[in-house]
C-alpha cells in the first residue's frame, strides 16, 4: 500500500479503512469455520471497502477446468460457470496476475453474457487470482463498477491481493478440515468394524470335565475378518476358526454373516463339510466382490474323542500329541467358502486320546513379521508348541501369543492373529 | 505394470500384493476390462507374497472376465505364491500355467 504522505488526512483515513476491513476479515477467519460464511465476509468486505457495486468469488473446479460463484452476492450461487481462459475472470485464472479493466465493453476479453442474464451493466472490473498452498489455483475474486463511475486504483489492486490471500487461506483450511473429517470417518468405520468383530466372538469358555477350550483374536490396527466360534450341542463340541479375505468393514460384515450361517447350518448335521456346503451356497449368492472365507471346523464327540473335521482352504491345525509330539492334521481341503457355487466338501476324521489336543490358528501368526522382515513361520510356531507339552489350553493360547509378540518386538501387527486351543480330557 | 501383448492384456504386478497394494492391482485389471479387453494374462513371477486381499482381487477379476465371455490366466507363480494358491485350494479355481508362453497357448486354444 502506498505510504500516506505526511498531513494527508484523507489518504490516512482511507488506509485506516482498508486496514479495518482486512481486520474484519481476519476476525471472521478466526471465529468462523464454515467456508461459505467466510467467503461471504471476504466478498462483501472487498465490495464495500473498494466502493464497488458487486463482488464475486469464483471457485476453481479442477475436474472441469471451470470457475463458478459459490456464495451469493448479487448473483445466485452457481449461476455463473465459465471456463478457465474465457472472460475476464477466466483470463485472470489462466494468467495468474491481477487485472484492472477500466472499461469492460472496451476490452475484447470481456464476456457480456452474464450482464445480459442478470440485467446488469458492467463498467470497470478489478480481478485477482486466488492461489493456495503450492501456488495451486483455487479461484478468483473480482469487484465490479467503482462508485461514481470511477476506475479502480493501484491501491485497490494491492488491497485486492490481500483479500485474495485471505480467501486462499480460508479455502486451504477448508480443504484440510475436509481431509481431517474424511480421516475421522474412516477411523470411525474401523472402530465399528472392530466392535462388530468383538461382539461376534464368544468370550465365555465352557468349563466341562471332557475338554478345555480357549481362543483369542488379537486384532491388528486395520481390522481383518478373523473369527472363531464354538458351541456344545448335547455330546458334541463344534469349533472353528476362520479368516475372511481383506480387511475393514466389508470383511467384518462378511465374517458376521459367515459365522451366523455356520451356526444355523449345524442343525441336524454331524460333519463340518456338510455345513460348509450349505454355507458356501449362501455366501456365493450375489458375491460380485468375490469375498471369501477360509475355515477349519471340527466336531468333537465328547464320549469317544473322535473329531470329524472339515477344511475350506484354511491352514490345517496342529495336533498336540502326548510327550510333545506336534503334527499337522492331514486331510482333504476344499476351496474357501464363497468362491465356487455348488461345491461339495470332503471331511476327515481323527481320534484324540485323553490329554491330546488341537491347535487352530490363522496365518496372521505364522506370517507375523519381525523388524528384520522375517516371518514367525510354521517352524517357530511348531517349536513353541513342542515345548508346551502338557500345558492347559489357556496356557497354550497365552504362550503362543506371547511367543509371537516376543518375536515381532516393536513391529505393529499387520494382520489379525487368531488362535484356538482344544484339549480333550476323556469321556 | 502392464504391457501391450497383442490381443491378450498382460499384467505383471511386482512385490507384495496385500491390503495396501491390492487396490492398485484391482484398478489395473478392471481398467483393462473397462477398455473392453476380456483376455487377460497375469504374470505373477515378480510377486513375492500374496495375501487373501490379493487373492480376492484376482477372483473378482476372474469372475468379471468370465461373465463377459473372456478368460483370465495366471502364470509363472514363484514357490511361496504357489503355496498360497495350493494351501487355499484356489489353484483349482484359476487357470494356472508355468510360463507366459504356455499361458498364451491357452488363449490360442480357447480363442
Amino acid at each position: 500500500m502506498d505510504t500516506p504522505r505526511g498531513g494527508d488526512a484523507a489518504e490516512y483515513a482511507r488506509l485506516v479503512r482498508h486496514l479495518d476491513s482486512l481486520l474484519e476479515v481476519s476476525k471472521a477467519m478466526a471465529s468462523a469455520i464454515d467456508l461459505d460464511s467466510l467467503l461471504g465476509v471476504i466478498q462483501s468486505e472487498a465490495t464495500q471497502v473498494m466502493d464497488a457495486e458487486r463482488g464475486t468469488i469464483f471457485i476453481h473446479d479442477e475436474g472441469t477446468g471451470t470457475l463458478w460463484n459459490r456464495v451469493s452476492g448479487g448473483l445466485a450461487p452457481g449461476l455463473v460457470r465459465v471456463a478457465v481462459g474465457t472472460g475476464i475472470a477466466g483470463h485472470v485464472a489462466k494468467d495468474g496476475r491481477v487485472l484492472n479493466v477500466p472499461d469492460a465493453y472496451g476490452d475484447s476479453r470481456f464476456n457480456p453474457e452474464v450482464d445480459r442474464q442478470t440485467s446488469f451493466r458492467t463498467r470497470s472490473i478489478l480481478c485477482a487470482p486466488i492461489f493456495g498452498h503450492g501456488r495451486r489455483l483455487l479461484g478468483v475474486i473480482q469487484v465490479l463498477n467503482k462508485a461514481g463511475g470511477g476506475v479502480f486504483t493501484r491501491d485497490d489492486e494491492v488491497l485486492m491481493e490481500a483479500f485474495a490471500s485471505h480467501a486462499a487461506l480460508a479455502l486451504d483450511r477448508a480443504r484440510l478440515v475436509e481431509a481431517f473429517v474424511e480421516k475421522q470417518r474412516i477411523e470411525e468405520g474401523l472402530r465399528l468394524a472392530r466392535d462388530i468383530q468383538r461382539a461376534m466372538l464368544p468370550r465365555r469358555f465352557p468349563a466341562q470335565r471332557e475338554f478345555e477350550l480357549m481362543a483369542e483374536v488379537r486384532p491388528a490396527r486395520s481390522v481383518g475378518g478373523d473369527f472363531y466360534d464354538f458351541f456344545v450341542d448335547r455330546d458334541r463340541l463344534w469349533f472353528l476358526v476362520g479368516d475372511v479375505s481383506g480387511k475393514g468393514m466389508a470383511a467384518a460384515l462378511f465374517m458376521a454373516v459367515a459365522k451366523t450361517l455356520f451356526h444355523a447350518g449345524v442343525q441336524g448335521e454331524s460333519s463340518p463339510s456338510a455345513v460348509f456346503a450349505k454355507v458356501n451356497r449362501e455366501l456365493c449368492r450375489d458375491n460380485d466382490d468375490a469375498m471369501f472365507v477360509t475355515v477349519f471346523a471340527g466336531c468333537l464327540d465328547l464320549r469317544t474323542g473322535e473329531v470329524v473335521a472339515g477344511n475350506a482352504g484354511h491352514h490345517p491345525p496342529y495336533r498336540l500329541g502326548r510327550e510333545g509330539a506336534v503334527t499337522k492334521v492331514a486331510g482333504p481341503s476344499g476351496v474357501p467358502l464363497g468362491v465356487r457355487d455348488g461345491d461339495e466338501y470332503m471331511g476327515g476324521t481323527l481320534r484324540l486320546e485323553p490329554g491330546e489336543g488341537l491347535y487352530l490358528y490363522t496365518d496372521g501368526i505364522t506370517e507375523a513379521l519381525n523388524e528384520r522382515g522375517e516371518q514367525f513361520s510354521d517352524s517357530r510356531l511348531e517349536a513353541y508348541l513342542r515345548g508346551a507339552s502338557g500345558a492347559t489350553a489357556a496356557e497354550v493360547v497365552r504362550g503362543s501369543l506371547a511367543a509371537v509378540q516376543d518375536f515381532v518386538g516393536g513391529s505393529p501387527p499387520f494382520d489379525d492373529i487368531t488362535v484356538m486351543s482344544l484339549r480333550y480330557l476323556g469321556g | 505394470m502392464s504391457e501391450a501383448g497383442g490381443e491378450v492384456a498382460v499384467v505383471a504386478p511386482r512385490g507384495r500384493i496385500d491390503t495396501n497394494t491390492s487396490g492398485e492391482l484391482e484398478r489395473t485389471l478392471f481398467g483393462h476390462l473397462g477398455a473392453g479387453e476380456t483376455r487377460m494374462l497375469v504374470d505373477l513371477s515378480g510377486v513375492e507374497y500374496i495375501s487373501s486381499a490379493g487373492l480376492r482381487v484376482l477372483l473378482k477379476a476372474e469372475k468379471a472376465v468370465h461373465q463377459k465371455g473372456g478368460r483370465l490366466v495366471l502364470c509363472s507363480l514363484g514357490q511361496p505364491v504357489r503355496e498360497v494358491f495350493d494351501l487355499s485350494g484356489l489353484s483349482s479355481v484359476f487357470a494356472i500355467e508355468d510360463t507366459r508362453e504356455r499361458a498364451r497357448e491357452r488363449f490360442a486354444e480357447g480363442k
